[in-house]
């Protein structure tokens, strides 16, 4: 790989972690907001559901999003505030659909602590301030002048130091926030202040409220005509205001968000920690506060966020699973939940550990994440592909073929499908009600049986004419096309047909030496009806060849070379260029380009698209040709800039497939698969597509075998009410049913940390081998861990060897045939060792100390490259004479590490706590030991996502002739859900793109008129520094969504045509 | 908490990556104690008079003795091992004594590294002499001859626009030395007596703070002539919210440590920060960030002469000031500097030294200062005044303390000749040993 990267992302966060309620596209419309951490969506609510507007990037990371109407105004406001103090205030323009900015700016200080507790961002409910709080000890305020324009901002000395949550109280005359705390000895308490915009400081204000419950962590204003404030604590929730003050106890939990149902705030939705979703009611009668109750309506995913819609529809965001939209019902359902699931939105994060696999061997990879928390723990296979959006389906079983038919030739669609079975052919066809049955048809345009051809009338369905096979002989393959039919029948005879005005005519006859397995007539030519060249693949000499018709003459002979017979040949033509398509038994695929003067093959290529035959078909689908492969791993076959492509498509097993282009379907497919026939349109574009695999706790590791075929996780589920409320288990799981087949329990209080696939010098067998600590109540830091080393017998985890060590095991690595394990501040090096008795055992070899902890281990050779928590990354050599690890280099940087990877011998790549990305390279030639022993950093990017781990690989297919396909990548994935990629390109294209990058920003304008220079400058709180040899894909692809002046404002700042620039950025595109 | 499962929480969201690391930093430095892995081998035959970890890279420590010698090590990368890699010994760099020819004659009381990279450093000395030194060669590159003996130097961490040290002497003017063209650039008067102690304020590159033996603190926007604020030992109305002053931005309180050990004798004078700002080199935080801006500075300079001027921070010299400062009254005071008041904050008995300057820490996130009471370092929570933690481990008086933020370690040198390393404790566990018999030392640990 190289220093020069590009960063895109394949999949976007699908965190939520911010959502409102409002007004915004129009003062009618009622829309929901959604931040999903460095994303906004806008939707609209509507009888159908939530429609989405619009969904766009922000530069930055939304730390507060909310909703305000200034006065006069009769639509609302969005309000933005980004982690790294920045904020703009957004306004729809309702005639272009798009955001424009109606106010921004930076309320960063020069000094100042960030608060420990995030950003608290909160508008005055009159709209007289925007209450900032950034930093331990200030309050910032951004006064709203009488337009509702914003007036400088100001800071308030806070004299609270821990604060937990600051709200606007309603109906006050003067601003007044209440300010919920914590003091030196770990009380908490409440207290108002007024804000005195006149003398720029705080009054004291109507109320405070001390020694709080001890877990108060949420402050919930209540608007008119109460005017209180509800104070949510861990057992109790407290009603606060000037002369009331109410307390109820509740079941002990955690509540993450609430949601006001009623606009006078006596009912609330709060969700807490387990996903328990409950109703708190303020009785009241007029302005006096009676009482609070509180009752569980239901589970939903853990919430970050609630909103509640409309008529008792509510959003459910969530950190931890997916999103819901969920309706509560009036009566509860037999488990006496009143929730009711309409809808879920896909959410991948956290990601906190995943693998790539190529289960079908096929050269794609399919990621397996581990997703979500707590009960919504999961894992998700995301895999790229073209999906199919099935429209119909039918139970069908044995289907040997299908065409599809129209009632006449100029007819625009296709009424009939017929479908042929072992010993009949059914017809299906569309009737009135736009349902498919079955019909009676005497016969149809061509029909081949295996000892005759028919020609039936498609107006009056009688038959017309008929072809028999020379007795003894029955017809094995068929293919025709409009006017012509080829066909084979055994003893190698190859029969050329022509059909005149309802006549079939015998042309020409043809003996080969040998059988044929398959043939093909499809006009390639200019003439769409009529082909003027056949191929024919062979048995016996396994070779494909191409005969001119009608002449019936030999042009070319290719022998394939192998032992696998031809079973499917195509001749097509895409983008002006013809290729034979010839697919083997054993699911490769080779391709040639065709010159139809001459029938000359050329330039073969041979892909593996599957295991299992594959039959070759072609459809169109906006106007271009696609070519499907039927076989175990489907896949389409286009052409994008004269180079053929290839994709997955998202279904298991299809056998037959034919386009399917009728009134009620229009543009689809039928696809015949095991038992049963679809008919769906197909996706023009390839995407990530995702399964889940509920687990109902919390996956933190998983690794793939290869050999036993199964996965396997260290996860952990929580047992609220239990004296340990975590149990930690190692799990093994088929690797096609996702199903546990195993489970090894670890010990209490131990705790699964790592688990690798491995296997050791001199022992031919696989294992799995888990870290593991033993984290005790008493200690700060595990002195205590295992290495337990399983093998998978008759699809069971059989403990073999254990090892205690004496620290958690943070990493593994397989290394030289032998065992490197990280334990706290050390590197270990274990060897496996045959002892007498047969068994074998785990022995230190040799170690390295000096890591404050060493989280994140890396190897390659005989290097290893560590991610310490504090201080970056560094270059250990194993030394085999010695039989001792040494250190070579490091980055003296204090990077706070969440993930390494090495790209190359010399090139590393690291992700830090502040969510930057950066490379170091080794210099084994610096001319001074100083000069040797530092990692240089070469490259610093701000990502804005926390990256739990990279792991080399690819989503996409990996074909020898594509360009793209010699781009190393690494794949990442974060807590916010992200996929991403990072491709190492070589220096002209990087040279190229940066051009491109730096044009873009002038023309793509920030949402908000935030920088995009700014935003991916490296950040941490030690330095801020422009970003270097990294590129953000992003930003390049989104040239493809823009208009073409824009386009052309891009090509002319560049110096190359729109057409090349997009051919090239279509070319990135592909890396994910 | 365990570090295993904020680790753990971190990578699911349920922890703030900021606040994990600021949980782990103020863990390790509630965790210090004698270091059982680091060892400075410290060449000098003198009094350790001053530490200090270079703003930049954060990786070399210049110190300086009494024997007129001042040394380099490299905080990070170890000369050698011992104990099978357990124990990383760090020899200095280089050392210039008494043997180099441009060596001071007395003892160096104070160097400071230059806050922009660590090509130069500054070194002053009883001998009446500042010297700017060049790092690589080890030559004094610019010299400046003092009317007395120098007790501290320092220099602007925020400077762009100037490069002046800031020199607090036996005579009671302070001097702002010009590196650039070598000459003298300020005289500031105000003092009545010598200073011991002078730092940069961490908020404006123009703002200096100085504390002097006549117990005063004053504060300078040195592009303007006299000293703006001189903080009042007897205005301590915190708490309070006056009304009248704008602040500006930030901040609190950014504290000053008063100490005041018997009357007279010197102080050093340092300041602390309270808050940390943002960058790496800040250790010299902020006192006040906020005072030195506009609308303190007017309403005070009018002022100025009047009884305003006679006001002590200290019953006696000011020793170390650290936008926090300290007194010699053996009192530690913490200042709001935005109001000039002081906190009141109670740090808990003290015994200073008094004879000589002495050099405060604190830590990045201010909740802690590291005071060399003593043959003891104390750590008092900056808030409460109270004792968090004694270091014992110098056989001699405590002169100087540095807190090295990156790696949450605290060098101490003392009159005993050795710096000594403060660091959060390493389990020790030697797995080659262990055969069978599982040493038990690891897990008490």
């Amino acid at each position: 790989m190289s220093i020069w990267n590009y960063v895109v992302t394949a999949h976007k966060p699908t965190n939520v972690t911010h959502s409102r309620v409002g007004n915004f596209t129009s003062p009618q419309d009622l829309n929901l907001i959604i931040a999903k951490c460095t994303r906004i969506e806008i939707h609209l609510l509507t009888p159908q559901g939530l429609q989405p507007m619009l969904d766009v990037p922000i530069y930055g990371r939304i730390a507060t999003l909310e909703l305000f109407r200034s006065h006069g105004e009769a639509q609302d406001f969005l309000f933005i505030a980004t982690e790294r103090y920045k904020f703009c205030v957004l306004q729809w323009d309702s005639e272009t659909s798009e955001l424009v900015t109606r106010a921004m700016g930076d309320v960063s200080d020069r000094i100042g602590r960030a608060t420990d507790n995030g950003q608290i961002g909160i508008i005055d409910p009159d709209c007289r301030l925007i209450g900032l709080h950034l930093y331990d000890g200030l309050f910032k305020v951004i006064p709203f002048d009488n337009r509702g324009q914003l007036k400088e901002a100001f800071n308030i000395r806070l004299e609270e130091l821990q604060v937990l949550d600051i709200k606007f109280l309603y109906g006050c005359s003067k601003p007044t926030i209440v300010v919920l705390y914590q003091d030196n000895k770990d009380a908490r308490h409440a207290k108002t202040y007024e804000v005195s915009l006149k003398d720029k400081d705080f009054v004291e204000g109507p109320w405070s409220q001390n020694n709080l419950d001890n877990g108060a962590d949420l402050l919930i204003p209540v608007p008119p005509p109460l005017c209180g404030v509800l104070i949510i604590g861990e057992e109790t929730i407290v009603y606060c205001s000037a002369n009331a003050f109410k307390a109820i106890p509740i079941r002990p939990s955690i509540t993450k968000a609430y949601g006001r149902v009623d606009p006078d705030g006596s009912r609330y939705l709060l969700g807490d920690h387990t996903g328990l979703l409950s109703l708190l009611v303020i009785t009241h009668e007029k302005e006096k506060v009676t009482g609070l109750k509180i009752e569980p309506l239901g589970e939903t995913s853990i919430a970050s966020t609630i909103s509640y819609l409309d008529n008792a529809f509510v959003y459910i965001g969530s950190s931890y699973g997916d999103s819901q939209l969920i309706k509560l019902n009036q009566q509860p359902d037999a488990k006496g939940s009143y929730v009711e699931v309409l809808e879920r939105y896909v959410n991948l994060g956290p990601i906190v550990d995943f693998c790539v696999v190529d289960l079908e061997r096929q050269g794609q990879g399919q990621v397996v994440t581990c997703s979500g928390a707590y009960k919504d723990g999961s894992l998700r296979v995301v895999r790229n592909g073209i999906g199919i959006n099935e429209q119909a389906s039918v139970e069908l079983q044995g289907i040997k073929g299908m065409w599809s038919l129209r009632s006449s030739t100029d007819d625009l669609f296709d009424t009939f499908l017929v479908v042929s079975f072992i010993s009949e052919t059914r017809i299906l066809a569309m009737n009135l009600e736009d349902e498919l049955e079955e019909t009676e048809i005497e016969g149809f345009c061509s029909q081949v049986t295996s000892s005759s051809v028919r020609l039936v009338s498609s107006t009056t369905r009688e038959l017309r004419n008929e072809w028999h096979a020379p007795s003894g002989y029955s017809i094995n393959v068929a293919t025709a096309n409009a006017t012509q039919v080829l066909l084979a029948t055994g003893g190698g005879h190859l029969v050329y047909l022509e059909i005149g005005d309802g006549i079939l005519q015998e042309i020409k006859h043809a003996q080969l030496e040998y059988e044929i397995s398959c043939l093909d007539i499809n006009p390639i030519g200019e003439n769409p009806n009529h082909s003027h060249l056949a191929a024919v693949g062979m048995w016996t000499d396994i070779s494909v060849r191409i005969f001119s018709l009608p002449e019936l003459n030999l042009i070319t002979k290719e022998p394939l070379g192998g032992e696998i017979i031809p079973r499917s040949v195509l001749l097509c033509a895409f983008e002006g260029i013809s290729y034979l398509l010839c697919a083997l038994g054993d699911g490769h695929l080779l391709n040639f380009l065709l010159n139809t003067s001459t029938g000359e093959l050329t330039d073969r290529k041979k892909v593996s698209l599957g295991t299992q035959p594959i039959t070759l078909r072609t459809f169109s689908s906006k106007n271009t040709t696609h070519v499907f492969a039927a076989s175990d791993r489907p896949t389409v076959i286009y052409s994008s800039n004269k180079k053929l492509l290839y994709s997955n498509v998202n279904l298991k097993e299809v056998s037959h497939m034919c386009p399917f282009n009728s009134a009620a379907f229009p543009d689809s497919l039928a696809i015949a698969k095991e038992g049963e026939l679809t008919i769906g349109t197909i996706d023009d574009i390839q995407k990530l597509h995702i399964r889940s695999i509920p687990l109902g706790e919390h996956a933190r590791r998983i690794c793939h075998q290869e050999q036993s075929r199964t996965f396997a996780i260290c996860s952990l589920k929580y047992i609220p009410s239990a004296e340990e409320p975590e149990t930690h288990f190692v799990r093994l799981l088929d690797d096609q049913t996702f199903e546990f087949i195993s489970t090894y329990p670890l010990d209490t209080y131990e705790y699964g940390c790592f688990i690798i696939s491995c296997s050791f010098s001199d022992d031919s067998n696989v294992y799995y081998c888990v870290g593991t600590a033993y984290v005790l109540p008493e200690e700060n830091e595990p002195s205590k861990g295992r290495i337990l080393v399983f093998a998978v017998e008759d699809g069971k985890l059989q403990l073999i060897a254990e090892k205690e060590t004496k620290g958690a095991v943070y990493c593994l690595n397989a290394f030289n045939g032998k065992l490197l394990a990280a334990i706290n501040q050390k590197i270990q090096l274990y060897k496996w060792v045959l002892r007498d008795d047969g068994t074998h055992e785990l022995q230190s070899e040799c170690g390295h100390h000096g890591h404050i902890l060493a989280l994140y281990v890396q190897t390659r050779g005989d290097f290893i490259v560590v991610g310490d928590l504090m201080k970056s990354i560094s270059l250990l050599i194993y030394k085999h004479e010695e039989g001792a690890i040494e250190e070579r280099a490091r980055d003296y940087n204090a990077n706070w590490m969440s993930a390494v990877e090495i790209l190359d011998d010399d090139i590393y790549l690291g992700a830090e706590n502040s969510f930057n990305l950066f490379t170091v390279r080794k210099n084994s030639e610096g001319a001074t030991d100083e000069e040797r022993g530092r990692l240089e950093v070469v490259g610093e990017y701000h990502l804005g996502e926390f990256i739990n781990r990279f792991r080399h690989g690819s989503l996409v297919m990996r074909l020898p002739d594509s360009e793209v396909g010699q781009i190393p990548t690494v794949i990442f994935g974060t807590i916010n859900g992200v996929i991403g990629v990072i491709a190492s390109l070589p220096h002209d294209q990087y040279v190229f793109l940066e051009k491109l990058q730096s044009s873009l920003r002038k023309v793509i304008k920030g949402v908000g008129g935030l920088s995009h220079e700014q935003w991916r400058s490296f950040s941490n709180d030690k330095k801020t520094v422009e970003a270097r040899n990294f590129l953000d894909g992003d930003l390049i692809e989104s040239f493809l969504d823009l208009n073409r002046s824009k386009m052309d404002e891009v090509s002319q700042a560049v110096g190359v045509s729109v057409e090349e620039l997009c051919k090239r950025v279509e070319e990135l595109t592909r890396l994910h | 908490m365990h570090t295993w499962k904020q680790i753990r929480d971190r990578e699911f969201g349920n922890l703030r990556p900021h606040r994990f690391s600021n949980r782990i930093k103020s863990r390790r430095l509630s965790d210090l104690q004698l270091s059982n892995h680091k060892d400075f081998l410290s060449p000098h035959k003198g009094a350790l008079n001053s530490l200090q970890v270079d703003l930049t890279e954060g990786r070399y420590l210049l110190s300086a003795a009494a024997d007129a010698s001042v040394a380099v090590f490299d905080v990070q990368r170890p000369t050698e091992h011992e104990a099978g890699g357990l124990i990383s010994k760090h020899r200095c760099l280089f050392v210039v004594d008494k043997q180099h020819q441009l060596a001071h004659k007395y003892a160096v009381s104070s160097a400071v590294w230059y806050p922009v990279d660590t090509g130069l450093f500054i070194t002053g000395s009883f001998d009446h002499h500042i010297n700017v030194w060049d790092t690589n060669t080890t030559q004094v590159v610019v010299n400046f001859k003092m009317p007395g003996k120098v007790y501290r130097t320092a220099m602007s961490p925020l400077a762009t626009s100037h490069m002046l040290v800031a020199a607090a002497t036996e005579d009671v003017q302070v001097r702002l030395c010009d590196v650039a063209s070598g000459a003298f650039a300020h005289t500031l008067s105000g003092h009545r007596d010598g200073v011991m102690s002078v730092e940069w304020s961490t908020s404006s590159e123009w703002v200096l703070m100085t504390g002097g033996c006549d117990g005063a603190i004053r504060f300078w926007d040195i592009r303007r002539a006299g000293c703006f604020l001189v903080l009042d030992q007897s205005r301590t109305q915190l708490g309070r919210r006056p009304s009248v002053l704008k602040r500006s931005t930030v901040n609190k309180e950014s504290n000053f440590k008063s100490s005041s050990a018997g009357q007279t004798t010197s102080a050093k004078l340092r300041v602390a920060q309270k808050k940390l700002p943002n960058g790496n080199g800040s250790r010299q935080v902020v006192v006040g960030r906020a005072p030195a801006k506009g609308p303190i500075k007017q309403r005070l300079h009018p002022g100025m002469l009047s009884t305003q001027d006679r006001a002590t921070a200290h019953y006696g010299a000011v020793t170390g000031l650290k936008v926090t400062d300290d007194g010699s009254d053996s009192r530690l005071r913490l200042w709001d500097i935005e109001s000039g008041c002081d906190t009141l904050v109670n740090f808990e008995t003290v015994r200073l030294q008094t004879n000589k300057p002495i050099q405060l820490a604190t830590s990045q996130d201010s909740t802690r200062v590291f005071v060399p009471c003593m043959r003891t370092v104390k750590a008092f929570d900056m808030w409460s005044g109270s004792t968090s933690a004694t270091f014992r481990g110098h056989y001699e008086c405590v002169n100087s303390c540095w807190f090295n933020e990156q790696d949450q370690e605290l060098y101490t040198g003392g009159s005993d000749r050795q710096i000594l390393v403060w660091s959060p404790p390493r389990l020790i566990s030697d797995e080659m040993e262990e055969g069978i018999a599982e040493d038990q030392d690891s897990w008490s640990n």
